[in-house]
């Protein structure tokens, strides 16, 4: 959203108008789920989303547009999360758990020459609203985010369907780029594997 | 030259723009000699496409939601 809406919805929202309210919940709440996601999990992600909005609301006057209305929720959404839930995360930071469909990996490759031994089935479609004709590819991708460990569901989530730059993401989850660079790509590997096994064999 | 594996272990830095300037020529270069490669980027950025045109679960409670958080700020401007 472009800063004259952000200044636009701030204002109605400064109001107290209800149409402004849910305006900012369809927009932005998907966002927010995912931030809360990435940091406390499945369990309370919703209970801090609520927090998040009731900390939003107590400090929309403060708001003075330095950053975009966007980056202003999921930082106080970020910020809800690591103050209620301060339990320690390092160790499983790149956990990469088993996908339905696996991955593109090694053993995509000859060990001889590193060249495709395997090589990328082409694909039938070429636009995404064709893909997404598919009722069940969209099941089959709903299916391989979920089995994502939840760092790489939530980067996969919030780069690639909110569009996040890869900083915002680093500053919101507290994670260092090299870290979120890795958690990405594994996620995009298997998704790609997904719409691979669907399109080579016509089912999930 | 980069192997095709190397290729796919750069493939997603290549596509955020997280590359230094020599390695993507070095990427660049291989896929100009490389049509597994190409069809490889080329339908990473179709799934990239995709995931973000998937459409999101709607918001459950949205109108509720609404009513209280716009209860709460006018409790505020009163």
């Amino acid at each position: 959203m472009a800063a004259a809406d952000d200044a636009h919805l701030l204002e109605r929202l400064l109001k107290g108008e209800q149409r402004a309210y849910k305006e900012l919940v369809t927009t932005y709440q998907s966002a927010m789920r995912a931030v809360a996601y990435a940091i406390v999990g499945q369990r309370h992600a919703d209970e801090v989303v609520q927090d998040a909005w009731l900390s939003v609301v107590r400090n929309l006057a403060k708001f003075e547009g330095r950053s975009s209305l966007k980056t202003w929720l999921l930082t106080i959404t970020a910020n809800a999360a690591k103050g209620r839930y301060k339990h320690n995360r390092r160790e499983v930071l790149l956990d990469d758990l088993p996908s339905p469909h696996g991955t593109i990996g090694d053993d995509r490759f000859s060990p001889d020459d590193g060249h495709w031994a395997v090589a990328p089935y082409a694909w039938h479609q070429d636009t995404p609203e064709a893909l997404l004709t598919e009722d069940e590819l969209r099941k089959c991708l709903e299916h391989t985010i979920l089995s994502l460990s939840q760092l790489q569901s939530a980067v996969l989530v919030l780069r690639e369907r909110q569009g996040l730059e890869l900083e915002e993401i680093c500053n919101l989850l507290s994670l260092s780029l090299s870290n979120v660079r890795v958690l990405l790509h594994r996620a995009r590997l298997k998704v790609f594997a997904t719409v691979e096994h669907f399109e080579e064999t016509g089912e999930c | 030259m980069l192997t095709c594996k190397e290729q796919v272990a750069r493939s997603s830095d290549y596509l955020d723009g997280q590359l230094t300037f020599r390695e993507r020529l070095m990427v660049r270069h291989h896929l100009m000699f490389c049509p597994n490669c190409r069809r490889f980027i080329r339908q990473m950025r179709l799934m990239q496409a995709t995931l973000k045109r998937m459409p999101q679960e709607p918001v459950n409670g949205a109108d509720a939601l609404a009513e209280r958080l716009a209860a709460e700020r006018r409790k505020d401007i009163m």
